[in-house]
């Protein structure tokens, strides 16, 4: 995660406003910064990090808008709408992991429930002497062997992984849209004419 | 979501390091304030309701960092991160476990199973984080948090708690 770049120039002495007009220039261009990078839905750290440059703003702009006298609210909605849009992919990014890393550990389970079932019939057999293993211990062990198998798990595991990366997709084409759309709109010129921001 | 509590006496004329103490130490008090109902485990919304507090918190201090030493700064901020990660890890579980019931409700037969291993999985791991929350919460006290925090926070911004006295929605009403 992308740490919040220092402000400068900061007098915690001087009036609310411009302390918070300071800060918030800061944070818009932290927001932009990662333009260049998000349109490749492969770029999932700068995904992350562009959700947590508008999660900090959004917070901003509701902690300041007391000091300022534009209706601020607009700006904080879309922040927000923008903050849940990648929010929504990053936990797909993150789950889809997960449930691979459950995949494995039922695989772990089955090697586990097999090893067990092989011991406890060799045990078993040693015990009888050196007699062929009866059916009945056959069938026991082949029972045992099959409870410790999680086949039926696996494909409701690997539907769910599936969808995910569909829904990833969908969610990512969606934030692109509305992201656009956002630039299209001048966000950034309306906020920061909203704060007072001089633009350089 | 739980309601944010109003910031008392906040004006846009407030200089910077006093909005830091009436915006913070609301923000802690409103994150204090579901603790019993979040320690008790009866009720998910209470755990739910202290950690988007917690994020609130943790919002306000990044906005008002320039108001402290950065080094003291750094360990309180470090102390509510642990507060919002540790609420975190079980509200993500809630979150997981509610939606994977609602996905088993609609999904074919076939794929039931899968969503039950799941489901029984993202259970057990949740049961050993009330353990977790309680454990971070006696800490808390052994180390006087709470009140290590209010006097920090007062000592930078010339704002004592019992004089700012917030309040929540409910006793505003």
């Amino acid at each position: 995660m992308a740490k919040p770049r220092p402000v400068p120039g900061l007098d915690p002495d001087r009036r609310l406003r411009p302390n918070a007009r300071r800060i918030l220039a800061v944070r818009i261009e932290e927001v932009y910064a990662y333009d260049g990078a998000i349109a490749d839905a492969e770029n999932v750290a700068e995904l992350h990090d562009m959700r947590i440059a508008f999660k900090r703003l959004r917070y901003l702009l509701e902690i300041f808008a007391v000091a300022f006298d534009a209706d601020l609210d607009p700006f904080v909605d879309e922040a927000k709408a923008m903050q849940d849009l990648l929010g929504e992919i990053h936990d797909r990014d993150v789950q889809v992991p997960a449930l691979r890393d459950h995949l494995e550990w039922l695989e772990e389970r089955e090697h586990l429930a097999a090893r067990r079932a092989v011991a406890e019939a060799a045990a078993a057999q040693a015990s009888g002497g050196r007699r062929r293993p009866s059916e009945a211990a056959f069938r026991r062990f082949r029972e045992e062997l099959e409870a410790g198998m999680r086949f039926d798990e696996r494909v409701g595991v690997h539907a769910l992984i599936a969808r995910r990366r569909r829904e990833r997709r969908e969610l990512h084409a969606r934030f692109l849209e509305r992201w656009r759309r956002l630039k299209r709109d001048r966000f950034r010129a309306r906020l920061e004419d909203a704060l007072g921001i001089a633009r350089g | 979501m739980a309601q944010a509590w109003e910031v008392p006496g906040l004006t846009a004329r407030a200089r910077f390091r006093e909005a830091a103490g009436r915006v913070i130490l609301t923000r802690w008090a409103e994150m204090m304030s579901h603790r019993e109902g979040t320690e008790a485990g009866d009720d998910i919304e209470c755990l739910h309701a202290m950690r988007v507090s917690s994020r609130r918190l943790r919002a306000a201090m990044d906005a008002f960092a320039g108001a402290f030493p950065e080094r003291s700064f750094r360990r309180h901020l470090r102390r509510v991160k642990e507060v919002a990660d540790t609420l975190g890890a079980a509200r993500d579980l809630d979150v997981a476990i509610a939606g994977l019931l609602r996905e088993h409700a609609a999904a074919p037969a076939e794929e039931r199973p899968g969503l039950e291993g799941l489901i029984a999985r993202y259970r057990q791991e949740r049961a050993g984080e009330g353990p977790r929350i309680r454990a971070l919460f006696a800490r808390m006290d052994e180390e006087g948090a709470e009140e290590r925090f209010v006097e920090w926070v007062e000592r930078h911004t010339g704002v004592a708690m019992r004089r700012l006295r917030p309040r929540s929605p409910e006793e505003e009403r």
